[in-house]
Protein backbone atom coordinates (compact mmCIF):
# COMPACT_ATOMS: atom_id res chain seq x y z
CA UNK A 1 0.00 0.00 0.00
CA UNK A 2 2.98 2.24 -0.66
CA UNK A 3 1.11 4.72 -2.31
CA UNK A 4 0.82 7.82 -0.27
CA UNK A 5 -2.74 8.80 -0.63
CA UNK A 6 -5.47 11.11 1.69
CA UNK A 7 -7.19 7.85 3.51
CA UNK A 8 -10.62 7.26 3.12
CA UNK A 9 -11.66 7.34 6.15
CA UNK A 10 -9.48 8.26 9.14
CA UNK A 11 -10.61 7.47 12.83
CA UNK A 12 -8.87 9.42 15.61
CA UNK A 13 -8.43 8.86 19.52
CA UNK A 14 -11.68 6.92 18.99
CA UNK A 15 -13.21 5.75 22.57
CA UNK A 16 -16.49 3.98 23.68
CA UNK A 17 -17.36 3.20 27.11
CA UNK A 18 -20.36 1.16 27.98
CA UNK A 19 -21.94 2.15 31.49
CA UNK A 20 -24.09 -0.97 32.76
CA UNK A 21 -25.01 -0.57 35.95
CA UNK A 22 -22.88 -2.58 37.55
CA UNK A 23 -19.93 -1.41 35.74
CA UNK A 24 -18.10 0.67 33.20
CA UNK A 25 -16.74 -1.43 30.00
CA UNK A 26 -14.03 0.13 28.01
CA UNK A 27 -15.34 -1.01 24.70
CA UNK A 28 -12.71 0.60 22.77
CA UNK A 29 -9.89 2.89 24.03
CA UNK A 30 -7.46 5.00 21.92
CA UNK A 31 -8.30 3.58 18.58
CA UNK A 32 -6.37 5.33 15.89
CA UNK A 33 -6.79 4.19 11.80
CA UNK A 34 -6.33 5.21 8.57
CA UNK A 35 -8.72 2.90 5.75
CA UNK A 36 -7.44 3.59 2.33
CA UNK A 37 -9.90 4.10 -0.31
CA UNK A 38 -10.28 0.62 -2.23
CA UNK A 39 -8.60 -1.71 0.95
CA UNK A 40 -9.97 -4.07 1.96
CA UNK A 41 -9.41 -4.25 5.81
CA UNK A 42 -9.95 -6.95 8.58
CA UNK A 43 -10.72 -6.95 11.85
CA UNK A 44 -9.64 -9.73 14.23
CA UNK A 45 -9.35 -10.75 17.68
CA UNK A 46 -11.15 -12.63 20.54
CA UNK A 47 -14.54 -11.86 21.77
CA UNK A 48 -14.98 -8.52 23.47
CA UNK A 49 -12.16 -7.22 21.73
CA UNK A 50 -13.99 -4.13 20.45
CA UNK A 51 -14.18 -5.10 16.88
CA UNK A 52 -17.57 -5.27 16.49
CA UNK A 53 -18.09 -2.11 18.63
CA UNK A 54 -16.02 -0.79 15.66
CA UNK A 55 -17.94 -1.83 12.65
CA UNK A 56 -21.45 -0.62 14.61
CA UNK A 57 -19.60 2.68 15.29
CA UNK A 58 -18.73 2.74 11.32
CA UNK A 59 -22.24 1.90 10.74
CA UNK A 60 -23.67 4.25 12.45
CA UNK A 61 -25.08 1.82 14.90
CA UNK A 62 -23.16 3.19 18.02
CA UNK A 63 -22.47 6.40 19.66
CA UNK A 64 -18.94 7.34 19.81
CA UNK A 65 -17.59 8.39 23.36
CA UNK A 66 -14.63 10.15 22.17
CA UNK A 67 -13.01 10.83 19.47
CA UNK A 68 -13.60 11.25 15.83
CA UNK A 69 -14.08 8.87 12.59
CA UNK A 70 -13.74 11.10 9.55
CA UNK A 71 -14.99 10.10 6.15
CA UNK A 72 -12.92 11.88 3.25
CA UNK A 73 -11.68 14.19 5.88
CA UNK A 74 -15.45 15.01 7.05
CA UNK A 75 -16.68 13.97 10.35
CA UNK A 76 -19.17 11.00 9.71
CA UNK A 77 -22.35 11.52 9.38
CA UNK A 78 -24.95 9.40 10.27
CA UNK A 79 -27.17 9.24 6.79
CA UNK A 80 -23.87 8.53 4.58
CA UNK A 81 -24.15 5.89 2.57
CA UNK A 82 -22.67 2.44 3.93
CA UNK A 83 -23.88 -1.36 2.97
CA UNK A 84 -23.57 -3.46 5.70
CA UNK A 85 -23.81 -7.64 5.85
CA UNK A 86 -24.98 -9.15 9.31
CA UNK A 87 -23.93 -12.22 10.44
CA UNK A 88 -28.12 -13.15 10.71
CA UNK A 89 -30.01 -13.78 7.87
CA UNK A 90 -31.32 -10.27 7.63
CA UNK A 91 -33.12 -10.64 4.35
CA UNK A 92 -36.59 -9.16 4.47
CA UNK A 93 -38.73 -12.51 3.50
CA UNK A 94 -41.49 -11.04 2.61
CA UNK A 95 -39.82 -9.40 -0.97
CA UNK A 96 -37.84 -11.77 -3.71
CA UNK A 97 -34.53 -11.86 -3.77
CA UNK A 98 -34.31 -9.00 -6.44
CA UNK A 99 -36.78 -6.72 -4.55
CA UNK A 100 -34.71 -7.02 -1.36
CA UNK A 101 -31.55 -5.91 -3.67
CA UNK A 102 -33.89 -3.27 -4.98
CA UNK A 103 -35.03 -1.55 -1.33
CA UNK A 104 -31.61 0.62 -0.51
CA UNK A 105 -32.11 1.88 -4.22
CA UNK A 106 -36.08 2.57 -3.56
CA UNK A 107 -34.90 4.76 -0.29
CA UNK A 108 -33.00 6.55 -2.91
CA UNK A 109 -36.29 7.14 -4.74
CA UNK A 110 -34.61 5.50 -8.02
CA UNK A 111 -36.87 4.68 -11.13
CA UNK A 112 -38.33 1.22 -11.01
CA UNK A 113 -37.02 -0.05 -14.14
CA UNK A 114 -33.63 1.31 -13.02
CA UNK A 115 -34.15 -0.72 -9.50
CA UNK A 116 -34.49 -3.76 -11.63
CA UNK A 117 -31.94 -3.32 -13.98
CA UNK A 118 -29.30 -2.56 -11.43
CA UNK A 119 -30.92 -5.40 -8.96
CA UNK A 120 -30.26 -8.24 -11.65
CA UNK A 121 -26.82 -6.62 -12.22
CA UNK A 122 -25.78 -7.22 -8.75
CA UNK A 123 -27.43 -10.16 -8.37
CA UNK A 124 -25.16 -11.34 -11.43
CA UNK A 125 -22.19 -10.18 -9.70
CA UNK A 126 -22.79 -12.57 -6.95
CA UNK A 127 -24.30 -15.55 -9.12
CA UNK A 128 -27.78 -15.57 -8.37
CA UNK A 129 -29.14 -14.06 -11.60
CA UNK A 130 -31.53 -17.22 -11.76
CA UNK A 131 -33.19 -17.35 -8.22
CA UNK A 132 -34.29 -13.21 -7.93
CA UNK A 133 -37.55 -14.17 -8.17
CA UNK A 134 -37.02 -16.72 -5.20
CA UNK A 135 -38.22 -15.45 -1.98
CA UNK A 136 -35.31 -15.85 0.73
CA UNK A 137 -37.04 -18.98 2.12
CA UNK A 138 -36.59 -21.21 -0.57
CA UNK A 139 -32.88 -19.93 -0.78
CA UNK A 140 -30.02 -21.68 0.82
CA UNK A 141 -28.23 -20.31 3.80
CA UNK A 142 -25.16 -19.16 1.61
CA UNK A 143 -27.48 -18.18 -1.28
CA UNK A 144 -28.97 -15.94 1.09
CA UNK A 145 -25.64 -14.04 2.40
CA UNK A 146 -24.66 -13.90 -1.21
CA UNK A 147 -27.82 -11.47 -1.74
CA UNK A 148 -27.09 -10.14 1.18
CA UNK A 149 -23.94 -8.59 -0.38
CA UNK A 150 -25.54 -7.66 -3.21
CA UNK A 151 -28.24 -5.85 -0.86
CA UNK A 152 -25.30 -4.33 0.69
CA UNK A 153 -23.72 -3.20 -2.92
CA UNK A 154 -26.46 -1.82 -4.89
CA UNK A 155 -26.79 1.62 -3.94
CA UNK A 156 -23.23 2.08 -4.52
CA UNK A 157 -22.12 2.85 -1.16
CA UNK A 158 -19.18 4.36 -0.06
CA UNK A 159 -17.70 1.81 2.30
CA UNK A 160 -19.32 -2.33 2.40
CA UNK A 161 -19.33 -3.28 6.30
CA UNK A 162 -19.47 -6.99 7.31
CA UNK A 163 -19.68 -8.31 10.69
CA UNK A 164 -18.57 -12.32 9.86
CA UNK A 165 -21.17 -12.45 7.48
CA UNK A 166 -20.68 -16.20 6.87
CA UNK A 167 -19.89 -17.29 10.43
CA UNK A 168 -23.27 -19.35 10.56
CA UNK A 169 -22.32 -21.19 7.05
CA UNK A 170 -20.36 -24.98 6.74
CA UNK A 171 -17.07 -24.70 6.09
CA UNK A 172 -17.49 -25.49 2.32
CA UNK A 173 -20.14 -22.67 1.66
CA UNK A 174 -17.71 -20.64 3.75
CA UNK A 175 -14.61 -20.76 1.53
CA UNK A 176 -17.20 -20.20 -1.37
CA UNK A 177 -18.37 -17.31 -0.04
CA UNK A 178 -14.59 -15.91 0.60
CA UNK A 179 -13.75 -16.91 -3.07
CA UNK A 180 -16.75 -15.12 -4.43
CA UNK A 181 -16.11 -12.45 -1.93
CA UNK A 182 -12.75 -11.54 -3.16
CA UNK A 183 -14.06 -11.59 -6.74
CA UNK A 184 -16.98 -8.70 -5.82
CA UNK A 185 -14.23 -6.78 -3.97
CA UNK A 186 -11.75 -6.81 -7.16
CA UNK A 187 -15.21 -6.09 -9.57
CA UNK A 188 -16.71 -3.26 -7.21
CA UNK A 189 -13.16 -1.78 -5.74
CA UNK A 190 -15.19 -1.12 -2.72
CA UNK A 191 -13.41 -0.23 0.53
CA UNK A 192 -14.04 -3.51 2.64
CA UNK A 193 -14.16 -3.79 6.20
CA UNK A 194 -14.80 -7.31 7.27
CA UNK A 195 -14.81 -8.45 11.37
CA UNK A 196 -14.06 -11.91 11.86
CA UNK A 197 -12.38 -14.18 14.56
CA UNK A 198 -11.31 -16.82 12.02
CA UNK A 199 -7.96 -15.78 10.88
CA UNK A 200 -7.41 -18.38 8.56
CA UNK A 201 -10.88 -16.15 6.60
CA UNK A 202 -8.56 -12.63 7.53
CA UNK A 203 -5.76 -13.45 5.75
CA UNK A 204 -7.11 -15.08 3.06
CA UNK A 205 -9.50 -11.94 2.45
CA UNK A 206 -7.27 -9.05 3.79
CA UNK A 207 -5.28 -6.37 2.47
CA UNK A 208 -4.90 -5.26 6.12
CA UNK A 209 -5.30 -6.91 9.17
CA UNK A 210 -5.98 -5.07 12.43
CA UNK A 211 -5.62 -7.24 15.12
CA UNK A 212 -7.43 -6.12 18.53
CA UNK A 213 -6.81 -7.37 22.37
CA UNK A 214 -9.86 -7.13 25.11
CA UNK A 215 -9.82 -5.09 28.08
CA UNK A 216 -9.90 -2.48 27.34
CA UNK A 217 -10.69 -3.02 23.54
CA UNK A 218 -7.60 -1.75 21.35
CA UNK A 219 -5.41 -2.41 18.77
CA UNK A 220 -2.81 -4.71 18.99
CA UNK A 221 -1.20 -4.33 15.86
CA UNK A 222 -2.12 -3.89 12.16
CA UNK A 223 -0.74 -6.40 9.63
CA UNK A 224 0.22 -5.93 6.33
CA UNK A 225 -0.57 -9.59 3.85
CA UNK A 226 1.55 -8.89 0.64
CA UNK A 227 0.79 -12.29 -0.53
CA UNK A 228 -0.46 -12.32 -4.09
CA UNK A 229 -4.17 -13.62 -5.26
CA UNK A 230 -5.68 -16.16 -5.06
CA UNK A 231 -4.02 -16.93 -1.97
CA UNK A 232 -3.69 -20.68 -0.89
CA UNK A 233 -4.23 -21.13 2.55
CA UNK A 234 -1.77 -24.19 2.51
CA UNK A 235 1.20 -22.09 1.16
CA UNK A 236 3.70 -21.43 4.09
CA UNK A 237 3.53 -17.53 4.01
CA UNK A 238 -0.24 -17.54 4.59
CA UNK A 239 0.22 -20.38 7.85
CA UNK A 240 3.17 -17.94 8.98
CA UNK A 241 1.03 -14.71 8.92
CA UNK A 242 -1.78 -16.84 10.65
CA UNK A 243 0.75 -17.80 12.96
CA UNK A 244 1.82 -14.51 13.57
CA UNK A 245 -1.70 -13.05 14.52
CA UNK A 246 -2.44 -15.74 17.15
CA UNK A 247 0.24 -15.29 18.71
CA UNK A 248 -0.67 -11.79 19.14
CA UNK A 249 -4.12 -11.98 19.76
CA UNK A 250 -3.12 -14.26 22.64
CA UNK A 251 -0.36 -11.98 24.20
CA UNK B 1 -13.86 -21.19 -9.02
CA UNK B 2 -17.30 -23.36 -7.22
CA UNK B 3 -20.06 -22.55 -8.71
CA UNK B 4 -21.49 -25.56 -7.37
CA UNK B 5 -24.08 -23.90 -5.89
CA UNK B 6 -25.56 -22.31 -8.13
CA UNK B 7 -25.95 -24.87 -10.22
CA UNK B 8 -28.06 -26.90 -7.63
CA UNK B 9 -31.60 -26.35 -7.20
CA UNK B 10 -32.88 -24.65 -3.93
CA UNK B 11 -33.55 -27.38 -1.06
CA UNK B 12 -37.21 -26.36 -0.83
CA UNK B 13 -39.83 -26.18 -3.71
CA UNK B 14 -43.13 -27.61 -1.69
CA UNK B 15 -44.29 -23.87 -1.17
CA UNK B 16 -44.09 -23.08 -4.44
CA UNK B 17 -45.36 -26.18 -6.05
CA UNK B 18 -48.86 -27.11 -7.34
CA UNK B 19 -50.57 -29.35 -5.59
CA UNK B 20 -52.60 -31.94 -7.61
CA UNK B 21 -55.68 -32.40 -4.98
CA UNK B 22 -57.88 -35.44 -6.62
CA UNK B 23 -61.78 -35.47 -6.36
CA UNK B 24 -61.38 -38.39 -3.53
CA UNK B 25 -59.23 -35.92 -1.86
CA UNK B 26 -61.58 -33.16 -2.08
CA UNK B 27 -64.65 -35.36 -0.67
CA UNK B 28 -62.86 -36.82 1.91
CA UNK B 29 -63.82 -33.98 4.48
CA UNK B 30 -67.46 -34.39 3.76
CA UNK B 31 -67.32 -38.12 4.40
CA UNK B 32 -68.06 -37.33 8.34
CA UNK B 33 -71.16 -35.27 7.79
CA UNK B 34 -72.40 -37.98 6.33
CA UNK B 35 -71.98 -40.21 8.72
CA UNK B 36 -72.82 -37.82 11.57
CA UNK B 37 -76.02 -37.56 8.81
CA UNK B 38 -77.20 -41.22 8.74
CA UNK B 39 -77.18 -41.61 12.49
CA UNK B 40 -79.09 -38.51 12.88
CA UNK B 41 -81.86 -39.73 9.81
CA UNK B 42 -81.73 -43.52 11.44
CA UNK B 43 -82.66 -41.97 15.08
CA UNK B 44 -84.90 -39.51 13.76
CA UNK B 45 -86.93 -42.28 12.11
CA UNK B 46 -87.42 -43.76 15.39
CA UNK B 47 -89.40 -40.84 17.32
CA UNK B 48 -92.88 -41.18 17.42
CA UNK B 49 -95.45 -37.87 17.67
CA UNK B 50 -94.79 -35.18 19.53
CA UNK B 51 -91.39 -36.25 19.93
CA UNK B 52 -90.71 -36.09 16.39
CA UNK B 53 -91.37 -32.34 16.33
CA UNK B 54 -88.56 -31.94 18.88
CA UNK B 55 -85.72 -34.55 16.81
CA UNK B 56 -87.12 -33.64 12.84
CA UNK B 57 -85.94 -36.16 10.18
CA UNK B 58 -83.29 -34.74 7.95
CA UNK B 59 -85.57 -34.45 5.60
CA UNK B 60 -88.53 -32.34 7.73
CA UNK B 61 -85.45 -29.67 8.45
CA UNK B 62 -84.43 -30.00 4.53
CA UNK B 63 -88.41 -29.40 3.99
CA UNK B 64 -88.26 -26.34 6.69
CA UNK B 65 -85.31 -24.53 4.90
CA UNK B 66 -86.98 -24.65 1.72
CA UNK B 67 -89.93 -22.94 3.16
CA UNK B 68 -88.00 -20.60 5.24
CA UNK B 69 -86.20 -19.68 2.15
CA UNK B 70 -89.65 -19.64 -0.27
CA UNK B 71 -92.24 -19.01 1.72
CA UNK B 72 -93.39 -15.54 0.69
CA UNK B 73 -92.67 -15.83 -2.95
CA UNK B 74 -94.97 -19.19 -2.84
CA UNK B 75 -97.34 -16.95 -1.12
CA UNK B 76 -97.34 -14.37 -3.99
CA UNK B 77 -97.01 -16.57 -6.84
CA UNK B 78 -100.43 -18.36 -5.85
CA UNK B 79 -101.91 -14.80 -5.86
CA UNK B 80 -100.24 -13.73 -9.19
CA UNK B 81 -98.65 -16.57 -11.13
CA UNK B 82 -97.00 -14.05 -13.50
CA UNK B 83 -94.05 -12.27 -11.54
CA UNK B 84 -91.05 -10.75 -12.76
CA UNK B 85 -87.42 -11.04 -12.29
CA UNK B 86 -87.20 -8.42 -9.87
CA UNK B 87 -90.19 -9.49 -7.89
CA UNK B 88 -88.70 -13.23 -7.91
CA UNK B 89 -85.85 -11.22 -5.62
CA UNK B 90 -88.00 -9.22 -3.89
CA UNK B 91 -89.59 -11.87 -2.42
CA UNK B 92 -87.19 -14.10 -2.07
CA UNK B 93 -85.84 -11.13 0.05
CA UNK B 94 -88.71 -11.64 1.96
CA UNK B 95 -88.07 -14.55 3.05
CA UNK B 96 -87.53 -14.75 7.23
CA UNK B 97 -84.59 -16.58 6.99
CA UNK B 98 -82.59 -14.71 4.56
CA UNK B 99 -83.66 -11.90 6.30
CA UNK B 100 -82.32 -13.25 9.60
CA UNK B 101 -79.06 -14.16 7.69
CA UNK B 102 -78.91 -10.38 6.43
CA UNK B 103 -79.56 -9.12 9.27
CA UNK B 104 -76.44 -11.20 11.22
CA UNK B 105 -74.03 -11.26 7.63
CA UNK B 106 -74.20 -7.14 7.78
CA UNK B 107 -73.64 -6.67 11.78
CA UNK B 108 -70.81 -9.16 12.08
CA UNK B 109 -68.29 -8.06 9.01
CA UNK B 110 -69.49 -4.32 9.77
CA UNK B 111 -68.16 -4.72 13.37
CA UNK B 112 -65.30 -6.81 13.10
CA UNK B 113 -64.10 -3.75 10.69
CA UNK B 114 -64.75 -1.42 12.96
CA UNK B 115 -62.83 -3.23 16.52
CA UNK B 116 -60.01 -4.14 13.77
CA UNK B 117 -59.78 -0.55 13.12
CA UNK B 118 -59.19 0.71 16.49
CA UNK B 119 -57.63 -2.47 17.33
CA UNK B 120 -55.03 -1.61 14.77
CA UNK B 121 -54.82 2.11 15.63
CA UNK B 122 -54.36 1.50 19.61
CA UNK B 123 -51.90 -1.60 18.99
CA UNK B 124 -49.87 0.22 16.89
CA UNK B 125 -49.49 3.44 18.92
CA UNK B 126 -49.12 0.83 21.78
CA UNK B 127 -46.19 -0.44 20.06
CA UNK B 128 -44.48 2.61 19.31
CA UNK B 129 -44.89 4.71 22.07
CA UNK B 130 -43.84 3.37 25.88
CA UNK B 131 -46.03 5.60 28.02
CA UNK B 132 -49.15 4.69 25.78
CA UNK B 133 -48.08 1.12 25.98
CA UNK B 134 -47.58 1.15 29.78
CA UNK B 135 -51.21 3.27 30.13
CA UNK B 136 -53.12 0.56 27.80
CA UNK B 137 -51.46 -2.92 28.84
CA UNK B 138 -52.91 -3.01 32.49
CA UNK B 139 -56.76 -2.10 31.16
CA UNK B 140 -56.66 -4.53 28.21
CA UNK B 141 -54.78 -7.41 30.53
CA UNK B 142 -58.02 -6.60 33.03
CA UNK B 143 -60.81 -6.38 30.21
CA UNK B 144 -59.38 -9.53 27.77
CA UNK B 145 -60.35 -12.43 30.21
CA UNK B 146 -64.36 -10.76 30.92
CA UNK B 147 -66.22 -12.58 27.70
CA UNK B 148 -68.11 -9.90 26.13
CA UNK B 149 -71.27 -11.68 26.36
CA UNK B 150 -71.19 -10.44 30.33
CA UNK B 151 -71.02 -6.81 29.01
CA UNK B 152 -74.23 -7.32 27.49
CA UNK B 153 -76.96 -6.37 30.26
CA UNK B 154 -75.07 -3.56 31.14
CA UNK B 155 -75.02 -1.97 27.29
CA UNK B 156 -78.49 -2.92 26.84
CA UNK B 157 -79.03 -0.44 30.06
CA UNK B 158 -76.32 2.00 28.39
CA UNK B 159 -77.46 1.92 24.93
CA UNK B 160 -80.74 0.52 24.85
CA UNK B 161 -82.48 -2.42 22.76
CA UNK B 162 -81.25 -3.27 19.19
CA UNK B 163 -78.82 -3.43 16.72
CA UNK B 164 -76.28 -0.51 17.87
CA UNK B 165 -75.90 -2.83 21.23
CA UNK B 166 -74.84 -5.68 19.44
CA UNK B 167 -72.59 -3.63 17.09
CA UNK B 168 -70.68 -2.21 20.11
CA UNK B 169 -70.29 -4.80 22.33
CA UNK B 170 -68.97 -7.19 18.78
CA UNK B 171 -66.59 -4.26 18.50
CA UNK B 172 -65.70 -4.43 21.45
CA UNK B 173 -65.06 -7.91 21.36
CA UNK B 174 -62.93 -7.87 17.81
CA UNK B 175 -60.81 -5.09 19.22
CA UNK B 176 -58.93 -6.73 22.27
CA UNK B 177 -57.42 -9.29 20.71
CA UNK B 178 -56.77 -7.89 18.18
CA UNK B 179 -54.99 -4.76 19.99
CA UNK B 180 -52.61 -7.48 21.80
CA UNK B 181 -51.78 -9.13 18.82
CA UNK B 182 -50.84 -5.93 16.87
CA UNK B 183 -48.76 -4.62 19.90
CA UNK B 184 -47.05 -7.86 20.06
CA UNK B 185 -46.58 -8.28 16.16
CA UNK B 186 -45.20 -4.59 16.26
CA UNK B 187 -42.58 -4.81 19.56
CA UNK B 188 -41.52 -8.68 18.05
CA UNK B 189 -40.57 -7.56 14.70
CA UNK B 190 -37.43 -9.33 14.08
CA UNK B 191 -34.45 -6.22 14.83
CA UNK B 192 -32.21 -7.17 12.46
CA UNK B 193 -34.70 -6.34 9.61
CA UNK B 194 -35.25 -3.01 11.07
CA UNK B 195 -31.14 -2.52 11.80
CA UNK B 196 -30.74 -3.75 7.71
CA UNK B 197 -33.24 -1.09 6.71
CA UNK B 198 -32.10 1.29 9.08
CA UNK B 199 -28.15 0.42 6.87
CA UNK B 200 -29.37 1.77 4.25
CA UNK B 201 -30.75 5.31 5.49
CA UNK B 202 -34.38 4.26 5.35
CA UNK B 203 -36.33 7.20 7.91
CA UNK B 204 -39.00 5.66 10.65
CA UNK B 205 -41.76 6.32 8.74
CA UNK B 206 -40.25 4.23 5.66
CA UNK B 207 -39.12 1.78 7.88
CA UNK B 208 -42.50 1.31 9.87
CA UNK B 209 -44.28 1.06 6.29
CA UNK B 210 -42.05 -1.43 4.27
CA UNK B 211 -40.34 -3.46 7.40
CA UNK B 212 -42.52 -3.08 10.45
CA UNK B 213 -46.11 -3.51 8.55
CA UNK B 214 -45.05 -6.99 6.50
CA UNK B 215 -42.57 -8.26 9.08
CA UNK B 216 -45.52 -8.25 11.71
CA UNK B 217 -48.21 -9.31 9.34
CA UNK B 218 -48.28 -13.18 10.81
CA UNK B 219 -48.95 -11.67 14.07
CA UNK B 220 -51.39 -9.44 13.03
CA UNK B 221 -53.36 -12.02 10.81
CA UNK B 222 -53.35 -14.26 13.43
CA UNK B 223 -55.16 -11.68 15.90
CA UNK B 224 -57.57 -11.13 13.65
CA UNK B 225 -58.50 -14.28 13.09
CA UNK B 226 -58.83 -14.33 17.15
CA UNK B 227 -60.96 -11.02 16.62
CA UNK B 228 -63.37 -12.45 14.03
CA UNK B 229 -63.39 -15.71 16.41
CA UNK B 230 -64.52 -13.38 19.33
CA UNK B 231 -66.55 -11.33 17.41
CA UNK B 232 -68.78 -14.28 15.88
CA UNK B 233 -69.78 -15.38 19.67
CA UNK B 234 -70.16 -12.68 21.26
CA UNK B 235 -72.30 -10.96 18.27
CA UNK B 236 -74.27 -13.89 17.92
CA UNK B 237 -75.06 -13.94 21.74
CA UNK B 238 -75.51 -10.21 21.72
CA UNK B 239 -78.27 -10.75 19.37
CA UNK B 240 -80.06 -13.07 21.66
CA UNK B 241 -80.48 -11.01 24.40
CA UNK B 242 -80.58 -6.83 22.60
CA UNK B 243 -84.15 -7.95 22.13
CA UNK B 244 -83.80 -6.95 18.40
CA UNK B 245 -86.10 -9.06 15.92
CA UNK B 246 -83.86 -10.08 13.09
CA UNK B 247 -80.36 -11.78 13.25
CA UNK B 248 -79.85 -15.78 12.82
CA UNK B 249 -79.38 -16.52 16.95
CA UNK B 250 -82.39 -13.67 17.85
CA UNK B 251 -84.45 -16.31 15.53
CA UNK B 252 -83.05 -19.17 17.08
CA UNK B 253 -84.19 -17.85 20.59
CA UNK B 254 -87.41 -16.96 18.78
CA UNK B 255 -88.09 -20.31 16.92
CA UNK B 256 -87.47 -21.59 20.96
CA UNK B 257 -90.87 -20.54 22.05
CA UNK B 258 -92.30 -22.69 19.24
CA UNK B 259 -90.17 -25.73 19.48
CA UNK B 260 -89.25 -24.76 15.98
CA UNK B 261 -86.65 -26.99 16.11
CA UNK B 262 -86.32 -27.64 12.29
CA UNK B 263 -85.51 -23.60 11.95
CA UNK B 264 -83.35 -23.96 15.20
CA UNK B 265 -81.38 -26.38 12.92
CA UNK B 266 -81.45 -24.56 9.53
CA UNK B 267 -80.31 -21.52 11.68
CA UNK B 268 -77.36 -23.08 13.01
CA UNK B 269 -76.37 -25.33 9.97
CA UNK B 270 -76.22 -21.62 8.35
CA UNK B 271 -74.25 -19.78 11.55
CA UNK B 272 -71.87 -22.64 10.71
CA UNK B 273 -71.47 -22.29 6.90
CA UNK B 274 -71.56 -18.45 7.53
CA UNK B 275 -68.52 -18.81 10.14
CA UNK B 276 -66.79 -21.80 7.36
CA UNK B 277 -66.80 -19.27 4.47
CA UNK B 278 -65.68 -16.24 6.33
CA UNK B 279 -62.28 -18.44 6.90
CA UNK B 280 -62.25 -19.96 3.39
CA UNK B 281 -62.69 -16.52 1.41
CA UNK B 282 -61.23 -13.90 4.16
CA UNK B 283 -58.43 -15.36 6.02
CA UNK B 284 -57.42 -17.91 3.80
CA UNK B 285 -56.41 -16.63 0.39
CA UNK B 286 -54.89 -13.81 2.24
CA UNK B 287 -52.23 -16.00 4.25
CA UNK B 288 -51.37 -18.12 1.26
CA UNK B 289 -50.73 -15.33 -0.32
CA UNK B 290 -48.87 -13.42 1.91
CA UNK B 291 -47.32 -14.80 5.18
CA UNK B 292 -47.08 -18.63 4.12
CA UNK B 293 -45.51 -17.36 0.51
CA UNK B 294 -42.88 -15.93 2.43
CA UNK B 295 -41.77 -18.69 4.50
CA UNK B 296 -43.03 -16.77 7.50
CA UNK B 297 -45.91 -18.83 9.20
CA UNK B 298 -42.85 -22.12 10.15
CA UNK B 299 -40.87 -19.22 12.11
CA UNK B 300 -43.96 -18.36 13.92
CA UNK B 301 -44.45 -22.36 14.78
CA UNK B 302 -47.48 -22.87 13.02
CA UNK B 303 -48.65 -25.43 10.43
CA UNK B 304 -50.09 -26.47 7.18
CA UNK B 305 -53.96 -26.67 7.89
CA UNK B 306 -55.05 -29.62 6.40
CA UNK B 307 -58.83 -28.37 5.37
Amino acid sequence: MGKPMVAKIQIRNLRKVYDTPERRVHALENVNLDIQDGEFLCLVGLSGCGKTTLLNMLAGFVEITAGDILMDGKTLTEDYDKGVVFQEYALFPWRTARRNVEYGLEIRNVAPEERKRIALEHLRLVRLEEFADFYPHNLSGGMRQRVAVARALAFDPQVLLMDEPFGALDAQTREELQELTVDVWQKTKKTVVYVTHNLSEAVYLGNRIVVFIPRPGRIREVITVNIPRPRDPLSSAFIEIQREIDRLIRT
Amino acid sequence: MQHAESVSPPPDFSATKKKVVTIRQRLRPVYPFLVIMLIWQIAAMQAKGNLGQLFPTLDAIAYRAWELITGPLMTALKENPSLGFFDYLYYLYQSPLLWHTFHTAWRLPFSFVLGAIFGVIIGVIMGRFSFWESFFVPLIAVLLPIPALAWVPIAVIWFGLGSQTVIIVTTFATFLPIVMAVWTGVKTVNPVWIRAAQSMNANKMTIFRTVVVPGSLPMILSGFRIGLARAWRAGVGAEAFAGIKWGLSAGIFDAQEFLDIAFMMVALAVLGIFGYLLEKIFFQPIESRTVIKWGMMEAMGGQERKV
